[in-house]
């Protein structure tokens, strides 16, 4: 950072960001250790307390797997988007938008109706004689891991799209012309030089998936109770808002540290 | 006036609208009214005022809710006393009231609460005491008028069944809601506890009369053995009638307003029985330091009592009235879906708001610990 100047360009925008997040977020901390009694008490019980800890398990591993997923169908999705023929291009297109601008309420009342007990999936297989009872498919976590899904494959497409927009054609060529058979030219040349833009996709995926409310809610059946929805229990029906703060404020930081580890993994490849 | 006035005055009204339900800060509303007529003439000419200008606001969960308080209690209370009533239906939980008073700045005049909240928020100093001076005690069902709130209105968590299935043969029970060897199928149960743990110990064979103070160990463990029958904890009514109208759920716990819903609406393929059922008081609460002030707010409150509104709200809402001297104006045929009908009464038990205000918070936390485990 020796140029100073983007700096003063950028700082209007980070005093924005600082007030509009920061200050209030400063509260927040403020209420983690004053409520209902000045003390780290609640940071104790939030990390000791089981019920607290395994919604901090289960929104973890959800998450993973929910990334997982997301960024593998979204390289599969972004590859057709870029790479294919335009016919292919354009009804890719469509595929991602669509679904991206319909909201994401109806979109869990959408897996619902599909998916439920007598929804149409299961009526079409017990119809055609396949299955005999239904399969429990939605309301449980099973449920909202597709829905998830669903939501974030078109977040995950953007940055792989833009990182496999920016391989060199002719890398790709040369590899081939050396003797690289196809599937080598793949995994071995197009896969490392998008990394940057799966890495991306996995933050982005991530970071989003760990802040879901209304899925989880919709789809798991009030089980699958995740750490935004802890949070707005801990806060408006149980009135515990010291707790719920100190919630808020582990996962600000664990995110925070997230994205610190990766930026740190990412810049000394994009310095070469 | 200029006609230009006219648009300007409507755009501040707008401003002042967003102001008052919580929208926009005051500050930012003084801020953009400046920017509207420039901060002299909005001086000069006054603001559209915010606070203690002849305007309640009531808030209450949303939905139908809105429009029917509007009709039967809003609209009726502007013509009386020229105060305005606006609905807003954003839910009025525990900890949003506590919000709104801690905000040092509560846009909220009376909320449509728990009376266990508003209980336990009065006692903290949130909530303004009922004015029994102005409320009439007489006007209520006995026992059902509290410090801090004074009940508006009743609704059941009732046992709902698929008539479909079980038509010949149906629950006449708790204790068949949580037999499933003879009533198969699954389950449906509220999502934040309440009328559930009554419901698990009645099933687990407590008499009503035996049910205070709850006996949460038991009611947890029968849910622990229970739980693998339930399909979904629902959240929020719409969803509870979903359950049983696409046949998800076989039997389902759910509040007799949507109940009756569900019994007119299938022509009696989903119906619902009395007994055992869980009844539980809608309550009117002011909050303290309303910008509306406590006096006209508890006038709205006393008005509301008024047995023609509430055979209002019975009709569009099936709320059970809070005053008796409703039950009779509700046609006899409709009678049925009166939680608090003498006949329907006798059936159930009535929730015990004080056992409530005491344990809720940590009893919700307990409960979902095992819903979600």
């Amino acid at each position: 950072m020796t140029n100073i100047r983007p700096m003063i360009l950028l700082a209007p925008l980070l005093m924005f960001l600082s007030l509009a997040y920061m200050l209030p977020f400063a509260g927040v901390i403020g209420w983690s250790v004053t409520i209902p009694e000045p003390g780290l008490q609640n940071y104790a019980a939030a990390l000791t307390d089981p019920l607290i800890l395994s919604v901090f398990w289960r929104t973890l591993r959800i998450c993973a797997v929910v990334t997982a997923i997301s960024v593998a169908m979204g390289y599969l999705l972004s590859l057709l988007w870029v790479r294919g023929t335009p016919l292919v291009r354009t009804l890719t297109e469509l595929c991602i938008l669509i679904p991206f601008w319909i909201s994401v309420l109806t979109r869990a009342f959408g897996w619902l109706a599909l998916l439920s007990s007598r929804g149409l999936l299961n009526g079409w297989l017990e119809g055609l004689g396949i299955i005999d009872d239904p399969l429990r498919l939605v309301r449980n976590e099973f449920g909202v891991i597709v829905g998830m899904v669903h939501f974030m494959i078109p977040f995950a497409v953007f940055p792989l799209a833009s990182a496999m927009r920016n391989v060199d054609e002719r890398v790709l060529l040369a590899a081939r012309g050396m003797g690289a058979s196809r599937t080598r030219t793949f995994w071995q040349v197009f896969v490392p030089m998008t990394a940057a833009g799966i890495m991306g996709a996995a933050l982005l995926v991530f970071v989003f998936a760990i802040g879901f409310f209304i899925t989880p809610a919709i789809l798991g059946g009030g089980r699958s109770v995740m750490v935004a929805e802890m949070i707005y229990l801990r806060i408006f029906q149980s009135p515990d808002w010291g707790l719920a703060a100190a919630v808020s404020v582990i996962l600000m930081v664990a995110i925070s540290a997230l994205l610190a580890l990766l930026l740190k993994q990412l810049s000394p490849k994009d310095a070469k | 006036m200029k006609p230009t006035d006219t648009f300007t005055d409507d755009q501040l009204e707008l401003l002042a609208d967003k102001a008052r339900q919580g929208k926009i800060s005051r500050r930012k509303f003084t801020q953009l009214g400046a920017a509207l007529l420039g901060s002299a003439a909005l001086a000069s000419r006054g603001m559209p005022a915010l606070a203690a200008d002849g305007q309640l606001v009531f808030v209450s969960w949303g939905g139908d809710a809105v429009d029917a308080y509007d009709d039967a209690y809003g609209k009726p209370f502007e013509e009386a006393t020229g105060i305005r009533v606006r609905q807003d239906g954003s839910g009025p939980t525990e900890g949003a009231i506590q919000a709104q008073f801690e905000s040092g700045n509560p846009t909220w005049d009376i909320v449509d609460a728990d009376a266990f909240s508003a209980e336990s928020l009065g006692k903290k100093g949130m909530i303004e005491p009922i004015d029994y001076d102005v409320v009439d005690k007489s006007k209520m069902r006995d026992g059902f008028g509290w410090e801090y709130s004074a009940s508006s209105y009743f609704f059941s968590y009732v046992i709902a069944y698929d008539a479909t299935k079980f038509g010949d043969n149906p629950p006449t029970s708790m204790a068949d809601f949580f037999d499933t060897e003879q009533f198969p199928g699954k389950r449906a149960m509220y999502k934040w506890g309440t009328g559930v743990w009554e419901a698990l110990l009645m099933g687990d064979g407590v008499a009503q009369a035996d049910l205070y103070p709850l006996d949460l160990e038991r009611a947890h463990n029968k849910l622990r053995d229970f739980k693998q029958h339930v399909i979904s904890f629902w959240g929020n009514g719409a969803e509870s009638q979903t359950l049983m109208l696409n046949g998800e759920a076989s039997m389902a716990l759910i509040w007799s307003t949507r109940a009756r819903l569900l019994d007119q609406d299938t022509d009696g393929d989903v119906k619902f029985i009395w007994q055992d059922g869980v009844i539980s008081p809608g309550a009117m609460a002011v909050i303290k330091g309303n910008p509306g002030g406590s006096d006209a707010a508890m006038k709205f409150i006393a008005s509301a009592q008024d047995p023609e509104k509430q055979l209002v709200m019975f009709d569009m809402l099936s709320q059970g009235p809070a005053n008796p001297a409703t039950d009779d104006l509700i046609p006899e045929d409709e009678r049925r879906f009166n939680p608090v009908a003498p006949d329907n009464y006798a059936q159930q038990v009535a929730l015990d708001v004080a056992w409530y205000e005491e344990n809720y918070g940590d009893a919700l936390n307990e409960y979902l610990a095992i819903v979600s485990a």
